[in-house]
């Protein structure tokens, strides 16, 4: 159902979901998980230790591209703390792919379209996200299945849409080049004597040379054209940019925009100026089980202090460097090839790491780089490593459960005040955010325990959806003959606060907002049947009034002031019900209670509300027409002849 | 109408109803569902062809399940209950049964721990155990104003009871017939039956609070009586509305919230008798202290 959104004093009405209400898992599709949070030393989880568990859990999540998550602690009661985080992603039942191409260059239609059309996928979806990227939900990605040989029998789905969608769409550069910078001779300076000014020797590349440099990567299918009136500027536009910086089996290739950039610097004194359209994330999420890995992971992190072979030879009678290799090959060897290097623990402490986030290098071409955080204990420590390990040229490895993340050298001495950057030649934006992730979870103090986990199917969910919504409105048909044929005036009455409420109760759930559940969706309607409660014990009072005599405005008075006793009492005995659900509600690791609570409640005090107010003002209302002049329609059917006994009051 | 003068009848048929739902409570008791044991639930959508349930039966076994329960819900959907899965999920699972459909998709999966479902036991006895606290507590103060207003509030608490035990009852029979499960929102079901159940002896404990002050002379015995004529057309009007209500859901809404819809029919029925035939007659044997309404008939009989 597709409304459009209309917007009045700075609220929204409208929205994709059916009457633009907020569904829960059960009713569009998702998944519930609920972990435990166990400190590694035993202890109760402080508050403390919870809202750190809450943010990574968000972040982690976030990272993996589902961005409406949310992240609940649960547990407790009223005074103790929380000891368990809820999780629930809508609409993640199937597999995911995040990517970037940079803002506002392909849109979530035309990728939808492309993948719809073109890749024979008419499940995918797209979302734009906040940051530009996008999301493409399917319902199956068919992943890499290889033998037990190794060998791949099935190519990866999503592979093959990478190579396709980067063959697609268009990446634009901008190159620039420029004139080295010279050093013109000052004034007066006679000892200068060459008469021929720089600038005729050097020359900015001509359209032929970019072309001829594209031509020796194998890109002559590139389109380069000069920019008029700007000398030495071209506007190059070519399909098929793969930036990757590994192959297939993550062995580090060279990245084709790396290709380019030598190739272009081999003729003149290149500058990027711009690139639109790189594909620059690709993130395949294999649906729950994915999210799963990602959420619960707990993962020790270690910073080890690695002492690199010898650069200079422990004495002269040995041949040096070792095992015939060259000194260049030695300066790498001696720290990569664990033959030649030797490591121990350091005093770093993984707690101490107070965070850790990609970001990008100053300087005139930014690369993308890893910050680190260190809390006061982990900022000395790590001078102190850090201070030993520039002194003697060796390495700080960083290892995430046994593996080694990054191992960088230390150029500048001792790193004070706790933060710092690593760089690497070979750092992408997607390995400095894995990074950045990887060491962040390190600093997770607890473990997390899956202790309870639902998956519900979206069709499933619209299926159910759709079933409540005809549940609903069939009860609601049959209600308002019921109370109009038996009823008649009060039921009709009835009838219209009905559907007053009905409108009312949307409203509210949609304003505050209540995330409706299928549990909650059956509250609503059972709600229906306690909102003709007040109306039918108001209408049989207004029978016995006007029987006893009374006028049939008098009737209504009376027959309203001696229901309302019994709506009070009998609706607070409700909410009462209600508030202890709701209380009890989350030591039962699941939403649905609260939210069936919360429904109710709302339901049996706007319920009150329509009493009070529409049906008494409705009926008095209609006394005072020319239909006051029939007081046996304001009476029940049965009750018309007036038969039943009355008592003896 | 003399309802009270029937009160031996429906004491009678109330005692003898609870008495057995107490029985099957204990053997074979409720059909419980993970919630409360712990486990794993997956249901499967088939694609064409039929699967029957010994073929699946086979792939869990062989995916190293063979604890795992079966069960076809219609529309080529089965409903598989095994032992908990835990972090690996699906991953042992799924690829036996693709190889038996590879169309076969996951429509709904759930795992509950073994810690959370002891909680849950606890939890759902506790709340029931503080919501009929609490009502009494309320209806001692609503009911302020007339003689000893403790006797209404014990007097729909016991109403209370002997609803939910029934209800139980009747659940405890339907696991074994329909294999209906207990599980978290079970409780909510019973929270509702609770509510409903006060709420209608309510109305009519009102009435009696009503006619009481406004002739206070006149004996207890017809004063309960009369509110109970009194009230019995709103009692009837609203358990009509709601069980329209239920039965359209019922009917029209998904499966998921079959069981829960009968324990809500069950509690609407039994809450309505419950409220005109139970708990307004225990308020007139406490005002005639004669809680043994059977005794005077033994004495006839014999």
């Amino acid at each position: 159902m597709a409304i459009s959104e209309v917007s009045f004093l700075g609220l929204t009405r409208g929205g994709d979901s059916p009457l633009g209400l907020t569904f829960g898992l059960d009713l569009e599709g998702g998944t519930h998980l609920v972990y435990s949070v166990v400190p590694e030393d035993g202890r109760d989880p402080t508050r403390d230790d919870m809202e750190g568990v809450r943010n990574i859990i968000d972040k982690r999540v976030n990272e993996f591209g589902v961005s409406e998550a949310s992240v609940q602690l649960l547990g407790g009661g009223v005074d103790s703390v929380p000891d368990r985080v809820l999780i629930q992603i809508p609409g993640q039942t199937g597999a995911s792919i995040s990517l970037n191409f940079g803002a506002g260059t392909v849109s979530a239609e035309t990728l939808e379209a492309f993948f719809q059309n073109e890749l024979g996928r008419p499940d995918a979806t797209v979302k734009e996200n906040e940051n530009g990227s996008l999301t493409v939900h399917l319902e199956k990605i068919q992943a890499e299945v290889r033998d037990v040989a190794g060998n791949v029998i099935t190519p990866s789905e999503a592979d093959a849409w990478r190579a396709m969608i980067i063959a697609q769409y268009p990446v634009a550069l901008q190159v620039g080049f420029i004139l080295p910078q010279v050093s013109t001779p000052v004034i007066g300076d006679d000892t200068a004597v060459d008469p021929i000014p720089t600038e005729n020797v050097e020359t900015l590349p001509t359209l032929e040379d970019v072309q001829a440099a594209f031509a020796s990567i194998g890109r002559d299918d590139a389109d380069i054209e000069a920019i008029n009136g700007a000398e030495g500027l071209f506007s190059i536009l070519m399909y098929g940019l793969d930036i990757s910086r590994t192959d297939k089996n993550g062995t580090p290739i060279l990245g084709e925009d790396q290709k380019i950039q030598t190739a272009l610097r081999s003729i003149g004194n290149v500058q990027f100026t711009s690139s639109q359209g790189t594909l620059t994330q690709w993130i395949v999420g294999g649906g729950v089980q994915e999210a799963k890995n990602v959420i619960g992971k707990t993962a020790k992190l270690e910073f080890r202090y690695r002492e690199c072979g010898d650069l200079l030879p422990p004495s002269s009678d040995i041949p040096w460097p070792p095992d015939g290799l060259s000194v260049d090959e030695w300066g790498i060897e001696r720290c990569t090839n664990p033959t030649y290097f030797t490591e121990s623990a350091t005093e770093i402490d993984a707690a101490d790491l107070e965070d850790a986030f990609p970001s990008v290098s100053q300087g005139a071409i930014p690369r993308p780089i890893v910050s680190l955080v260190f809390n006061e204990k982990g900022a000395d420590a790590f001078f102190e490593v850090t201070d030993r390990v520039s002194r003697q040229s060796d390495r700080l490895a960083i290892y995430l459960d046994g593996e080694e993340l990054v191992a960088p050298g230390v150029s500048d001495g001792g790193i004070s005040g706790g933060r710092a950057i690593i760089e690497g030649g070979n750092f992408t934006t997607e390995s400095v955010r894995t990074i950045a992730i990887q060491l962040r979870s390190g600093s997770l103090p607890v473990e997390l325990e899956l202790i309870q986990e639902r998956n519900v199917d979206a069709v499933l969910g619209k299926d159910s959806l759709q079933k409540s919504l005809v549940a609903g409105a069939v009860g609601l048909v049959m209600l308002l003959i019921f109370m109009v044929a038996y009823y008649k005036i009060p039921g009709l009455v009835a009838s219209v606060s009905l559907i007053a409420y009905t409108i009312m109760l949307l409203a509210i759930f949609k304003m505050i907002p209540v995330t409706l559940t299928l549990s909650g969706a059956a509250a609503v309607i059972l709600s229906l049947g306690f909102a003709v409660d007040a109306n039918v014990l108001i209408a049989e009072r207004t029978k016995e009034e006007l029987r006893s005599g009374r006028s049939l405005f008098a009737a209504i008075t009376a027959g309203f002031d001696r229901a309302w006793p019994s709506i009070r009492d009998g609706n607070m005995s409700t909410i009462i019900v209600a508030i202890v659900l709701f209380w009890f509600g989350d030591r039962f690791s699941t939403s649905v209670m609260q939210g069936f609570a919360l429904t109710l409640a709302i339901g049996v005090l706007l319920s009150m509300f329509t009493a009070f107010f529409a049906s008494r003002l409705l009926l008095r209302l209609l006394a005072s027409t020319r239909l006051g002049n029939h007081p046996n329609l304001f009476v029940p059917v049965r009750d018309q002849s007036g038969s039943e006994p009355r008592g003896n009051s | 109408m003399d309802i009270i003068g029937t009160r031996r009848v429906f004491l009678t048929i109330s005692i003898v109803l609870a008495a057995l739902s107490v029985v099957v409570l204990g053997t074979p008791g409720l059909n419980l569902g993970i919630d409360f044991t712990s486990g794993s639930t997956i249901t499967y959508q088939f694609g064409e062809g039929d699967h029957g349930s010994a073929d699946i039966t086979g792939a869990l076994i062989a995916s190293g399940h063979p604890e795992a329960i079966v069960q076809a819900v219609g529309d080529n959907q089965y409903f598989i209950r095994t032992d908990d899965l835990g972090v690996s999920g699906l991953d042992d699972i799924s690829p036996e049964i693709q190889k038996l459909d590879p169309d076969a998709r996951v429509l709904d999966t759930s795992t509950v721990g073994a810690s959370v479902a002891e909680d849950t036991v606890r939890n759902a006895i506790t709340a029931v155990i503080v919501a009929s606290i609490f009502v009494m507590l309320y209806i001692m103060y609503a009911f302020r104003s007339v003689p000893s207003s403790y006797k209404y509030a014990i007097a729909a608490i016991i109403a209370l009871l002997h609803d939910v035990m029934i209800v139980l009852g009747v659940f405890a029979v339907l696991g074994i017939a329909v294999s209906a499960e207990v599980n978290a929102i079970f409780i909510v079901g019973i929270l509702m039956v609770i509510g409903y159940s006060v709420n209608d002896t309510i109305v009519i404990f009102d009435r009696i609070r009503e006619n009481v002050t406004l002739a206070p002379g006149r004996e207890f015995r017809s004063t309960v009586n009369l509110s109970i004529n009194e009230s019995i057309t709103r009692s009837l009007g609203t358990s009509i509305t709601t069980l329209t209500v239920i039965s359209a859901m019922l009917l029209f809404g998904g499966a998921s919230l079959r069981d829960f819809l009968i324990v809500l029919l069950l509690g609407v029925l039994v809450g309505t008798y419950s409220s005109i035939f139970i708990a307004a007659q225990i308020l007139v044997l406490w005002e005639r202290r004669s809680f043994l309404p059977w005794r005077k008939t033994a004495a006839t009989n014999s």
